[in-house]
């Protein structure tokens, strides 16, 4: 062979479409991963400020809470720390070998469990903000 | 055709306690998200409240551990999805020790911040 | 697991006599002929009063000027239930463009050479019906592999990593009478048996994330393999430690991130994630035992 083609990234992401549900739920859990560590980082960053004392630290978590944005993105993390702790029940499951042959239905059913846990929380992560 | 990989450490141990570690978390953190959003708001945070949760042993603990496991676990996973990704060698190397040094950096300042809350000092 | 259609009662029951075949070859010469007389005297065959499907086929030659930029070309192929994606491929070389390049052998989902990228999955082109696919039926090489020549794909990777976990029976004693059998019970053959169907076809492979993104994971199809060895109750100990030692090598087993894509796509059905993710626990074990 003195040549040969290869044809690059089309082949991978590029073919998102035609993904079946164990590689979006690889995907999924690969981002909500991330974003927990992101997040686990900046929590810290911001607990932290409770070294400079009380008021500081309440100071800034109140401010914080009281804005809208930040609310909205609780929510956001709510829903990508239930969709990991689920689908990572799922992964566990699979790596104990059990219910192999049904593991798409369990992606689904984390998806759907995600959805309704994260609508459900809405009024409560976003109680006492005013806009 | 051994020679062909060069890598001899079993990752076994690191794939064992990600599944431990996760096992683990889905107590704490569904524990954690429970406690700090529904059973008080988070417009209520205070430095006391706060302060007053970690002064008992059992909780301070508990959340020292859930620092070192989540610590663990999220550092691990990024680690190893940097090598399903076929990083080796020198760029391995320097990936690996910024990821200990960011995870210890973390810890220490986690724990900083519990024990400001649980009232014990250290220095 | 033969995937067409029942051949017609009267091939069905003819005796297979070295004559026959050899009437069989001699009656497959004449049709192939008769085509290649077709193409020459009209341009395209008339498919006019026939029922016909179109397929989309990548091309590309690097030692072929106007072939160097990879395309498609489409083909419009007679269709009768039955018809599969080699089929199609076998008539568009006959009757349109005798360089279309494709491998094939067995025609039935035995010889494993004609894995293809059909309509976005990875499948054999013989185990493909064509009536099941979505029109213009796409056909391309197999992904992650280099292109050799049209939909033929250098396979010496995947073939490298088959042979990395040392995919031989090795048994610590064989019986002194070499008449006796090495007989297996029938738990230990049902635990094993659907791994010992792999083809070698490489769609496992080529349909993995992770084997492509790093070359020098075992991938599913030679980790299959291994656990078709190291679980078979005949296997020698030593040979086990052996081979649990190379799976379990950071390019082996742990690089599975269970995905099933390689399970889905096994045109023998092997249960590709299942067998990875029991040698994971298997290595697991084994490491525990030595703590
Ligand atoms: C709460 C329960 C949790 C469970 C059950 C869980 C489960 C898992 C499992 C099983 C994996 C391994 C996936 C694989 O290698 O195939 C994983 C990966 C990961 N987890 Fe968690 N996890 C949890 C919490 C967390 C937390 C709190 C964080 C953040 C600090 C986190 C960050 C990650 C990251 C970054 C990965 C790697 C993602 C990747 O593949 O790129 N997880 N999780
Ligand atoms: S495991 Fe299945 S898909 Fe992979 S090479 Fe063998 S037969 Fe083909
Ligand atoms: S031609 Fe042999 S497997 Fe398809």
């Amino acid at each position: 062979m003195s040549q040969s083609y290869n044809r690059g990234l089309v082949e991978d992401f590029g073919r998102w479409r035609e993904f079946s549900a164990g590689m979006w739920a690889w995907v999924f859990h690969k981002f909500t991963g991330w974003v927990l560590v992101g997040y686990l980082f900046t929590h810290i960053a911001v607990l932290s400020t409770a070294l400079s004392g009380p008021a500081a630290y309440t100071g800034t978590i109140r401010t914080l809470e009281g804005l809208l944005v930040v609310r909205v993105l609780e929510v956001g993390l709510l829903a990508v720390a239930v969709f990991h702790i689920l689908n990572g029940c799922r992964l566990l499951l699979v790596d104990l070998g059990v219910g192999l042959e049904r593991q798409d239905v369990s992606f689904y059913a984390s998806l759907i469990l995600t959805g309704a846990i994260v609508v459900a929380s809405v009024p409560t992560f976003l109680a006492g903000v005013s806009l | 055709m051994s020679e062909r990989y060069s890598s001899f450490e079993p990752g076994g141990r690191r794939w064992l306690w990600q599944r431990v570690t996760a096992a683990f978390l889905v107590v704490v953190l569904a524990f954690h998200f429970f406690l700090l959003h529904f059973v008080h708001h988070a417009d209520e945070v205070t430095f006391a409240m706060s302060a007053g949760r970690m002064e008992t042993l059992s909780y301070y603990s508990l959340m020292v551990l859930f620092l070192l496991t989540a610590t663990f676990h999220g550092v691990n996973g990024v680690y190893n999805a940097l090598v399903n990704t076929g990083l080796s060698g020198r760029q391995r190397t320097a990936v690996k020790w910024t990821l200990v040094v960011a995870s210890v950096v973390l810890i220490v300042q986690g724990i900083r911040t519990a024990n400001a809350w649980a009232g014990i000092s250290l220095v | 697991m033969s995937t067409q259609l029942p051949q017609e009662p009267e091939t069905e029951s003819e005796p297979e006599t070295d004559a026959e075949t050899g009437s069989q070859q001699a009656r497959r010469m004449r049709e192939k002929a008769e085509r290649r007389e077709r193409t020459r005297t009209e341009e395209t065959p008339d498919l006019s009063d026939e029922e016909t499907r179109v397929i989309k086929v990548f091309r590309y030659d690097p030692e072929v000027p106007e072939k160097q930029e990879p395309r498609f070309d489409e083909f419009h192929v007679p269709f009768e239930k039955g018809t599969t994606v080699l089929d199609a491929l076998i008539y568009a070389r006959d009757t349109y463009d005798s360089s279309l390049t494709f491998r094939h052998s067995c025609r039935q989902a035995v010889c494993g050479s004609d894995a293809l990228f059909i309509n976005g999955s990875q499948r054999l082109g013989c185990q493909t019906q064509l009536g099941d696919l979505d029109e213009p039926v796409r056909v391309e090489p197999l992904p992650h592999q280099d292109v050799v020549k049209d939909l033929v794909v250098d396979m010496d990777h995947f073939y490298e990593q088959m042979h990395a976990v040392d995919p031989f029976f090795d048994p610590d004693e064989t019986p002194a009478d070499p008449m006796v059998e090495q007989s297996q019970t029938r738990a230990n053959r049902e635990k094993i048996k659907t791994s010992t169907r792999c083809i070698w076809c490489g769609a496992c492979m080529s349909s993995c994330n992770v084997a492509a993104g790093n070359n020098d994971y075992l991938g599913p199809a030679a980790i299959n393999k291994a656990y078709r060895f190291a679980m078979d109750e005949r296997e020698g100990s030593e040979k086990k430690r052996e081979r649990l030692e190379i799976i379990e090598r950071e390019n082996g087993v742990w690089r599975c991130q269970t995905q099933f894509s390689c399970t889905n796509v096994c045109p023998k059905d092997i249960p590709l994630t299942e067998h990875i993710q029991a040698l994971k626990r298997e290595a697991v074990k084994e490491n525990l035992k030595f703590w």
